[in-house]
């Protein structure tokens, strides 16, 4: 049975990020409450336990430690992964415009409204379709459309020839970006990687409770563990699907074409 | 008298127990201080536990069934593009009752086996309404699905009538809108008096209904046909067609032909006839399909519609920038697109004098006489029949591929799906007895 999470992404960031340290340092402090006590009676009398404890706790956070940051930068690679082909997918179809601007009417025509269709449609369809995690349909009826008229001209001069060749290759790799895009959309940590990223911080947090200190000591040293803990699986989460929550792929390069293609 | 000491014993300073910090108190009080917070940061934290997500408005979803790619696609998409802005500009003001309308438009490949199959899926993901469909043979392979689903259709294309169905509702211009007064205006001074018609048309229901009607009025008004000839929506060559209208002695041609084949109908007639001596007048092309035509060839020829761009109206100059202000300055206009925006209005119009986007509901609002300011003038929907009224335009294309408008009839035409010429005993009132079958009638013979 899974449990679908999507609902994080579509909170105010600030909300989520003050959600996920409120409910480390919550889980920290009722912890420290209700659970601190049956373990210290374990291990209270053992002499020495804070060094143990400690040493133990600093073994872990170094594997933890590692592993919550490779986990971050994967998460920043893959935004970014996915922020670069964006703009290379506006790139492309920046030149297949102008390329197809030089074409005789009314192909020339027919395939600037097309192009224009379907960046109009990136920007007030498919993003928000991203946005909520799921992959836009109606964009490859454009592209299909875009095909087969851009296929229709039969080029009768030896520029019109290169032109088309140009406008060919524009339009396969404004594909091959189109598709890495569309991947990306659902794209994310496998679930195997989130169970170990938060049993680790719940362990984490068990190895402090350990600790044979003052309570109120306890509450204060251990709550900022736990908040920073917080703070650093808020920024998983929302870096973790590229086109959702606050840290998301902008549809700004889109935005800047279109309005450049009314100007042509 | 007592002394200081015993003084001292019966006012003792009774000193407050110092209090103990004790693990009991300190549980205690950080459990009132963990309630206190939570009190304090849940207002913020967990509004109504919605999380501060933002509510999702109620959505109500209409289909859109246009062909985007094949012949068919050249008007399609743009009747798909106006369609798509009308929902747009009716979600900034706040939806339809209440509920953003959201609109799905699946590629029917201009397949007439796939209208049906994408009608059903878009019913299945609950589509109140459809809209769309171009040829009569996408229309007609819907209505059984309509029926059986029991849900509205709005069709914005002329076609050749002959048809009233409770589950369509029809913007286009009918044969006694568009064909019938082109063929008063072809027999008089105005139009040259001409005598001999060449009928052309698409092997398809709506040309060959349309032409039917023709002859029958082309007879009462002692006119001839020249000529009838129907081919596949994928013709390119029209060379040799163009040869017997040239042989046959024809006056004048009219054209039911669809699609792409009217760009090479126009270059294989710019090759061997003149325009002004035999024009042309066709019923399915618009100004939108006139620019990939190429230039010169349709020059002179006539255009048959209910609207043009070149109409000069407050209306229309309005639409025209507003499409042209979200979909790009150089977007061109047809009538289809005309229709299709009057239709999703009326649509509107009737869903809210009904308060419900439920079928019987809409159906029953059309009977209080639903009007809607197009862009090309008044659009009335008739409850009787469920088609609208509509200009009857004359255009004569220009070298800019756009129409200048040479007649023009003084109010919208009411609709007559069955002229009595053609369909003797037809007639259909929805809101009385429904459809009255006369003679069948064999559109072939």
């Amino acid at each position: 049975m899974s449990y679908d999470f999507s609902w994080v992404y579509e909170m105010p960031p600030w909300r989520l990020a003050l959600l996920m340290v409120a409910l480390f340092v919550g889980y920290y402090w009722i912890g420290a409450i209700f659970v601190r006590p049956f373990l210290r009676m374990l291990v209270r009398r053992s002499p020495g336990i804070n060094d143990l404890i400690g040493y133990v706790l600093s073994c872990f956070c170094v594997f933890y430690g590692l592993l919550l940051g490779l986990i971050a930068v994967t998460a920043y690679q893959n935004f970014a992964a996915a922020d670069q082909n964006v703009t290379q997918e506006a790139t492309a179809l920046s030149s297949l415009y102008e390329d197809v601007s030089r074409y005789p009417e009314p192909f020339g025509q027919d395939l600037r409204w097309l192009l224009r269709d379907y960046t109009r449609y990136v920007i007030k369809y498919a993003w928000p379709a991203q946005q909520q995690g799921i992959v836009p349909q109606e964009g490859t009826i454009r592209v299909e459309a875009l095909f087969d008229r851009l296929l229709d001209f039969q080029p009768k001069t030896k520029g019109e020839e290169i032109l088309h060749a140009e406008a060919l290759r524009q339009l396969n790799h404004f594909l091959e970006c189109r598709r890495m895009r569309l991947y990306s959309v659902t794209t994310g940590l496998p679930a195997s990687m989130w169970y170990v990223m938060f049993f680790g911080a719940a362990f984490n947090i068990l190895l402090c409770w350990m600790f044979d200190t003052k309570f109120t000591t306890q509450l204060v040293l251990g709550g900022i563990l736990a908040a920073y803990l917080g703070m650093t699986m808020y920024l998983i989460i929302d870096m973790n699907q590229p086109f959702r929550g606050g840290v998301s792929v902008p549809v700004d390069v889109f935005e800047v074409l279109y309005r450049r293609m009314d100007d042509v | 008298m007592t002394s200081p000491k015993e003084a001292r014993n019966e006012s003792p300073i009774v000193r407050p127990p110092r209090r103990r910090t004790s693990r009991r108190v300190v549980l205690g009080e950080g459990m009132a201080a963990t309630l206190a917070a939570s009190r304090l940061l849940a207002p913020s934290l967990f509004v109504g536990c919605s999380l501060g997500i933002p509510p999702r408005a109620a959505e109500v979803m209409i289909g859109l069934l246009h062909s985007q790619t094949g012949p068919l696609a050249i008007g399609s998409t743009s009747v798909r593009d106006i369609e798509t802005h009308a929902v747009e500009r009716f979600n900034a003001a706040g939806g339809i009752l209440g509920q953003k309308v959201t609109a799905r438009s699946p590629d029917t490949r201009s397949r007439t086996d796939l209208f049906p199959r994408r009608a059903n899926e878009l019913l299945d993901a609950g589509a109140v309404a459809l809209f769309g469909c171009w040829s009569s043979a996408s229309r007609k392979a819907l209505l059984p699905i309509l029926e059986a689903r029991d849900t509205l259709l709005f069709y914005p294309v002329q076609y050749g009538g002959n048809e009233t169905s409770r589950h369509v509702v029809y913007g286009g211009q009918i044969p006694n809108q568009q064909v019938l007064p082109a063929i008063d205006w072809l027999s008089s001074a105005a139009g040259g008096s001409r005598r001999k018609i060449f009928l052309l048309g698409s092997d398809i229901v709506s040309s060959r209904t349309t032409n039917f009607v023709a002859k029958k009025w082309l007879a009462e008004k002692g006119m001839t046909v020249a000529g009838e000839e129907y081919f596949p929506l994928d013709q390119v060559d029209f060379a040799p067609v163009v040869g017997r209208i040239v042989e046959s002695g024809a006056e004048c041609i009219l054209n039911t032909v669809i699609g792409d084949g009217n760009i090479q109908l126009f270059g294989n007639l710019a090759a061997k006839v003149d325009a002004a001596k035999v024009p042309m007048l066709s019923t399915s092309i618009s100004e939108d399909d006139l620019r990939s035509v190429p230039a010169g060839l349709a020059d002179g020829h006539f255009v048959l519609s209910n609207y043009f761009q070149t109409v000069d109206i407050p209306a229309n100059r309005e639409w025209m920038a507003g499409f042209r202000a979200e979909f790009g300055r150089d977007r061109v206009f047809g009538d289809t697109m005309e229709s299709a925006w009057s239709l999703i209005h009326l649509w509107k119009q009737a869903v809210e004098k009904a308060g419900s986007f439920a079928t019987d509901a809409v159906r029953a609002a059309f009977a209080s006489g639903l009007v809607f300011a197009g862009p090309g003038g008044p659009v009335a929907l008739d409850p009787a029949t469920q088609h609208c009224s509509r200009y009857f335009r004359l255009g004569k294309v220009r070298r800019d591929k756009l129409c200048d408008v040479v007649r023009s009839s003084e109010d919208p035409i009411p609709p007559d799906p069955y002229p009595q010429i053609a369909f003797p005993g037809w007639k259909c009132d929805w809101t009385r007895d429904g459809l009255q079958r006369g003679a069948e009638v064999s559109i072939d013979g």
